[in-house]
């Protein structure tokens, strides 16, 4: 099984149940930021690769009913769901969503998971993340 | 932060080629435009000192080669790009180039097809990464969404938007989306769903078609003697840090960027949002129109909906928005989408818009935000 963005985030290690992003932490301004930063954008000074995750609170969703993500479908339900979701570190993420639109609302709690989207030349199984509800 | 202008700049012509899918080359498209602008301005291409094409797709020379058949006259011929903005950014430039002193007359020209272009830069394979799901539809209905549940806007309302917005098209010749009817907010409800809660009929329409606009010096501007069009701001910024700040997947920067740019553009005009007569915005979806009455100082934060059900950003309203049908009717091509926005306000402040005039029209605010993060703001004024 491999990421298909192994700059955004890591599978889980062993004795975890859930990926992590890989985000950048600046202690000049104390803020993280995801994907990883260069430098800080806010002062300029250093940052230091940290990770992020892999829970948080739902900011806003929509579901949407056109086909992306190449043939990949999300499930059976006609299309898929993206959603911004604020982590505790303060980074809010855009990532695509498990379910359909009865299955959450603004403010509840979710946590990264992963998906599968195909396999690359050799037979490797690839995997992206999302975010369900954790009830 | 706020660029300056050095002389003060003229709109002396306006031209464009009518959106839509009509199947023409978007070079074409453009090449009409270019020529209506000239012939709008009463002025030969050899009086152009500098041409600054806004093109998406097409290819990296496209703009010189539409160059070749405007006039060989030896003139810097630049590409801008800066996506949804494209062309509002090359007005821009032309505008800098007159103020600045580089030239005396400048020429923006935008003309592309959306439906040949490709999508958004991105990272992954194979189309199968984090960011392409990411679509702008997406982007603004999660906008939407939010606003829902913070100030209890409701569908209907972004249906009325984006009906006001057909129907303001009728009135207009260059429009892609003419309905033969009055569009009803049920009709815009009951289109297909895109992404909740965005219609099919709330979606900008994509297409194709040219428009340019022809800058001057105040001498050649009086020179010419048609109406005085001045461009008493043009601003354009990108973002800045926001709480909840969003990299990844973000079509366009925060919105504080649209409150921003249009303070800049405030403070160098001279003018607030009470002095405006109308409004052209970057209505690729109705919740975007709906915040920009907000941000742009037209309202209180959280009163926009309250403009709609009043009818005040309709035509004959107190401030009309998107007059020409905005990108929702009008149609949003790419390059020329922000110079269809000059071409209209021009018109209006001439009182040569036909059925959609706003009577009395003085001043007019056009504003452009372009994926990645760009924002541009220009104020237009009858001298």
């Amino acid at each position: 099984m491999l990421p298909t963005d192994p700059h955004l985030f890591r599978l889980p290690a062993e004795g975890e149940d859930r990926p992590r992003l890989l985000g950048s932490y600046a202690p000049e301004s104390d803020l993280h930021f995801w994907p990883r930063r260069k430098r800080c954008p806010v002062t300029r000074t250093p940052v230091q690769d940290v990770e992020l995750g892999p829970k948080g609170t739902l900011y806003a969703w929509t579901f949407l009913h056109v086909p992306r993500m190449g043939k990949v479908s999300f499930g059976d339900t006609g299309g898929y769901a993206v959603g911004q979701v604020d982590l505790p570190e303060g980074v809010r993420v855009q990532a695509p969503l498990m379910g359909s639109q009865q299955d959450w609302s603004i403010g509840d709690e979710m946590a990264l998971t992963l998906f599968p989207v195909g396999t690359d030349d050799d037979g490797h199984e690839l995997v992206t993340f999302r975010f369900e509800v954790v009830r | 932060m706020t660029s300056r202008m050095g002389r003060r700049v003229f709109v002396i012509g306006v031209g464009m080629h009518a959106f839509g899918n009509q199947g023409i080359p978007a070079t074409d498209m453009g090449y009409v435009a270019g020529v209506a602008a000239l012939d709008d301005a009463g002025v030969d291409f050899p009086e152009v000192g500098a041409l600054y094409n806004g093109y998406i797709g097409g290819g990296i020379t496209a703009g010189v080669h539409l160059a070749k058949d405007l006039g060989l006259t030896g003139i810097p011929v630049t590409h801008v790009e800066n996506a949804s903005a494209t062309g509002s950014s090359a007005f821009g430039e032309a505008v800098h180039a007159v103020a600045g002193g580089r030239v005396d007359v400048a020429m923006a020209l935008g003309f592309d097809d959306m439906n040949r272009m490709g999508g958004l830069g991105r990272s992954g394979r194979r189309g199968l990464g984090a960011e392409d799901v990411m679509l702008p539809a997406a982007f603004f209905a999660m906008w939407a969404t939010r606003r829902m549940h913070e100030v209890g806007s409701s569908v209907e309302t972004f249906a009325a938007i984006a009906a006001k917005n057909w129907n303001h098209a009728r009135e207009n010749p260059m429009a892609q989306r003419r309905a033969d009817h009055e569009v009803t907010v049920e009709e815009v409800l009951a289109s297909t769903m895109i992404s909740y809660p965005h219609t099919s009929k709330m979606a900008c329409a994509a297409g194709g078609g040219g428009a340019a606009a022809i800058v001057a010096s105040e001498d050649v501007a009086r020179r010419l003697g048609g109406p005085m069009i001045e461009v008493v701001a043009s601003q354009q910024r990108s973002e800045t840090y926001t709480d909840g700040h969003v990299f990844l997947g973000a079509v366009i920067g925060p919105a504080q960027m649209t409150r921003d740019t249009a303070g800049d553009a405030y403070e160098q005009a001279g003018v607030g949002p009470r002095d405006l007569d109308l409004v052209q915005v970057h209505d690729a979806f109705p919740i975007e129109e709906l915040v920009y009455y907000e941000l742009l100082g037209i309202c209180g934060d959280g009163e926009g909906d309250k403009l709609v059900v009043t009818g005040e950003t309709s035509l004959g309203g107190r401030i009309p928005f998107s007059t020409d049908g905005g990108l929702t009717a009008r149609g949003h091509p790419g390059g020329p989408t922000g110079l269809a926005q000059i071409h209209e306000t021009v018109l209006q402040l001439r009182g040569a818009a036909g059925h959609r005039q706003v009577e009395g029209a003085r001043t007019g605010l056009c504003h452009m935000a372009g994926a990645g993060s760009v924002c541009v703001v220009h104020i237009l004024q009858r001298a």
